[in-house]
């Protein structure tokens, strides 16, 4: 129905790479992928036996740090081919991609070189600390960063997910060449990554390039990376946090700690998408909640809400800013508790499966968000094209028992941001 | 062949502008009207879109809007104001999926071109004026719009430089409208205003996607064919403006970062010939990773995690942007400024100009693959009245060479530095 076609092949050494064919497109993208996030920083590198703890950040500056090599930047390569790159990192992965309209094999191969080419040097780390601080300060000034990641703090006790993804000031401070290789070479092995390609292109050349560039490497079967995570415990951490900071009204982010965990592919995914139709169902604005609220003067059209569910750990945000935060809270969980005395209606259950179903066609627009889509539910084991068919699979009786287990606010944390003082 | 946007007429003057595609999942509408940006407009413009979007006659509740939304299928309806050098520009998008990926092939076309006529000709109005009850919580509810761009540092330096700048001049005016406004605001007079620009100023509609040209021509005249007045003209754009000193402005909070922002004239806007060189020396300058800033203040100096420079092409104003260390706020301002007098005298290596032009090209070629931007490319042609294709854009970026940045550059003048920095922060 959604009229596209997924290629795939895994190579020899274990690189599972995924072409999507976008007829008519100038653009080509192509995302490489590790399943390394600012979450695994304990673990046994393989052929070790004890395990390795790193500081704080350390994927996110290594994914810095691959851009630099032995003759400079890589950045300047991309540019001679007039393609622009770039790199994120976030709680689970790291994802280096590139976009370009010409020369697309030249900047496909330079991809696939940088990453698996890294030059750390003490010096070049050392010039790194000065820029990954004013990332970090850059973040501190952002209301929208900072009552997320407070709220998170409030989540957890111990799951990593609490720490922020570039770490720390003063935990960059103790990245250094030997742990950066460690880290590189424990979870830069072909297995333990994804290629995803998309754009007008031929499909098979494509998979020959990609055979030809990695195979070059030898790279031995590498044995399983034991990731050690935390026992996180159900409870939350603490039910309120409230921080000052420059802003022009109080922002606040209610979340709600998901114990239903364990699931991966298909199982992760239901519960993922069915999530999204229940927290559109209650707070979308379509809903009776939203315009009580809105009516209330306690929120607006920057109302949001999300489902971020991933193996070991879920949650859901209600995320506003608000000129009330105690009322907004208030009301929240009045809303959330009107639900649990009455049940929900067939007709919004089924409005909001067809908003979902366009929503997901929409976004095949656009190439990053495919690519965004994709990787980021590929290390769960999800297939994103399966979505219809997943979404034809969920019940109205899946959203009413996932609304017990997720909204419970038993298992909830209110994460505020005030304002220093009243600005004119 | 790049396939471009066919423009005809309306009978009251309306322009529409159709591109037939297959290659978007999408069909997407965009509608604008115009407006000069002016002191006494600005908020009732800026208002607009915010009383607009809350319902109509056939829609009285904006939760029946986000319904009947939903039932087309997620269409997303949205409006918003643009401002383009001096002019204010009032934006209604409906983006629609095609009929093939969805169940029965249901076109939404014509139902999504109803929702639009509903909110755009059909407001709900009582005595005359906008719901009273609707307008008075969207008057909070901008002046809180207003109030967060505070919240958002690096977007806040930005227009804070801009203000400083163009005191006096209607570009300094922000795209929200101004708080001291908001309470006089009036219902009646609101409506009254909003009908009289929908009789008299500009108004031009987009649609590209999966359409068959004649049918929506035929669609849209049979909707949106109301009768109109001759044509307002908007005034120009103010470009000549001398700097006599360059101006210096401070501005404490309590904040991790502080923000420079670098505001410069260039006399050059997209109408001029030598628009193109100015592109291009703006992408040396601070265009991208492999631009003078980039390079310079991140790269060697470890000053910034971003840094760049972009120009707005209808005021030929340039803004240098960057987020650094309190304390090395002297510094960084003495390398930005070494790096735009390299650009000045034409000091530009082979791989800074041509990793400009071939980034520049990329990003023209790659507006061909959104809607949006495709949109918003052809609009930007049609306000200063140049048909030029996304090719033609590229060839001129091809010829510019060297001396021709230089020569643009020349005229490229400093007026404002910004600086947002800690409190208890002291200059020497």
């Amino acid at each position: 129905m959604i009229g596209e076609k997924l290629y795939h092949k895994k190579m020899k050494n274990g690189l599972n790479v995924y072409v999507l064919h976008k007829k008519g497109y100038n653009k080509k993208y192509a995302v490489f992928a590790t399943h390394y996030g600012s979450i695994d920083n304990k673990f046994v590198v393989p052929g070790e036996t004890e395990p390795l703890e790193v500081p704080e950040g350390i994927a996110h500056f290594l994914e810095h740090k691959l851009f630099e090599e032995e003759f400079g930047n890589i950045f300047d390569k991309f540019a001679d081919l007039g393609a622009s790159a770039n790199a994120y990192t976030n709680y689970t992965y790291t994802a280096y991609l590139f976009s370009c309209t010409s020369r697309f094999e030249e900047n496909l191969n330079l991809l696939l070189d940088f990453v698996q080419r890294p030059y750390f040097t003490k010096e070049n780390v050392e010039k790194e600390k000065g820029i990954i601080e004013q990332e970090l300060r850059m973040y501190q000034d952002d209301p929208h960063w900072s009552v997320l990641h407070n709220l998170l703090q409030s989540l957890y006790r111990l799951h990593p997910i609490r720490i922020d993804i570039g770490g720390t000031v003063e935990s960059i401070q103790k990245i250094d060449v030997e742990t950066l290789y460690k880290c590189y070479e424990t979870f830069y092995h072909p297995e333990n990554m994804v290629l995803f390609i998309v754009g007008d292109f031929d499909v098979i050349r494509v998979f020959e390039l990609v055979e030809k560039n990695i195979s070059k490497r030898e790279y031995k079967p590498r044995g399983k990376i034991t990731r050690i995570y935390p026992e996180e415990s159900k409870e939350i951490n603490q039910k309120k946090v409230t921080k000052r900071m420059s802003v022009s009204r109080p922002l606040v982010n209610i979340g709600f700690k998901d114990n239903n965990n364990g699931f991966r592919g298909r199982d992760l995914f239901k519960k993922i998408v069915t999530s999204e139709i229940l927290l559109h169902m209650l707070f979308g604005k379509s809903s009776e909640l939203f315009w009580k609220l809105y009516d209330d003067d306690l929120i607006d059209d920057n109302f949001d809400f999300d489902y971020e569910g991933n193996v070991d750990y879920g949650f859901a945000i209600i995320g506003t800013p608000t000129r009330d935060p105690d009322k907004l809270h208030a009301k929240l969980l009045e809303g959330i508790e009107y639900y649990r005395k009455k049940s929900f209606e067939k007709d919004d259950y089924i409005r909001t499966k067809n908003m979902v179903t366009g929503n997901y066609i929409k976004g095949f627009n656009s190439l990053e968000f495919i690519s965004m889509l994709f990787v980021g539910n590929y290390f769960k084991q999800i297939n994103v094209l399966d979505f219809i068919e997943v979404l034809g699979e969920i019940t109205f009786e899946d959203v009413e028992k996932r609304f017990y287990e997720l909204l419970n606010p038993d298992y909830h944390s209110c994460s505020v941001i005030e304002p220093i003082s009243t600005k004119s | 062949m790049e396939k471009i946007f066919t423009k005809k007429v309306l009978d009251n003057g309306i322009n529409v502008y159709l591109l037939p595609t297959d290659k978007f999942k999408t069909t997407n509408i965009k509608v604008f009207i115009y407006q000069n940006l002016e002191n006494n407009l600005v908020t009732k413009t800026a208002f607009l879109p915010f009383i607009l979007r809350r319902g109509s006659f056939r829609f009285p509740t904006t939760q029946q809007l986000m319904r009947h939304l939903d039932n087309l299928y997620g269409a997303s309806f949205g409006t918003d104001v643009l401002k383009k050098g001096e002019q204010h520009i009032l934006q209604f998008r409906l983006d629609l999926v095609n009929s093939n990926f969805l169940p029965d092939n249901v076109n939404l076309l014509e139902e999504g071109l109803d929702v639009l006529k509903e909110m755009i000709l059909n407001p709900l109005t009582e005595n005359g004026g906008f719901k009273k009850e609707y307008f008075e919580q969207e008057k909070k509810i901008l002046m809180r719009h207003i109030q967060s761009l505070f919240d958002n540092k690096m977007q806040y330096a930005i227009e804070r430089c801009f203000q400083e700048m163009c005191k006096g001049e209607r570009f300094s005016l922000y795209k929200y409208g101004r708080l001291e406004d908001i309470d006089e605001l009036d219902a009646s007079e609101l409506y009254t205003y909003y009908k009289d620009m929908l009789l008299r100023n500009p108004i031009d509609i987009y649609v590209t996607g999966k359409l068959d040209e004649e049918q929506t021509y035929r669609l849209i005249q049979e909707k949106f064919g109301f009768e109109r007045h001759s044509g307002e003209k908007l005034k120009p754009t103010l470009i000549d403006k001398d700097v006599e000193k360059v101006k210096e402005v401070i501005e404490k909070h309590e904040i991790s970062q502080g923000k420079i922002s670098l505001g410069l004239r260039t006399y050059t806007t997209y109408g001029d010939d030598d628009y193109y060189a100015l592109l291009m020396a703006s992408g040396v300058l601070g265009g991208g990773p492999h631009s003078k800033l980039f390079q310079n203040v991140r790269e060697k100096a470890s000053l910034a995690y971003y840094i760049f420079s972009k120009v707005e092409k209808f005021k030929g104003v340039m803004i240098i942007s960057s987020g650094i260390e309190f304390k090395n706020y002297k510094k960084a301002l003495d390398i930005i400024k070494e790096q735009l007098n390299d650009v000045k005298r034409g000091s530009i290596t082979e791989q800074e100009l041509e990793g400009t032009r071939k980034s520049i090209i990329n990003s023209l070629k790659e507006t061909a693959d959104s809607p949006g931007a495709l949109i918003s490319f052809y609009q930007d042609g049609a306000i200063i009245g140049k048909q030029e294709t996304i090719e033609d854009f590229i060839e001129k970026i091809s010829r510019v060479g060297i001396s021709d940045i230089k020569r643009v550059s020349e005229k490229i003048t400093l007026d404002t530095i910004y600086f947002l920095t800690n409190k208890g922060v002291e200059f020497s």
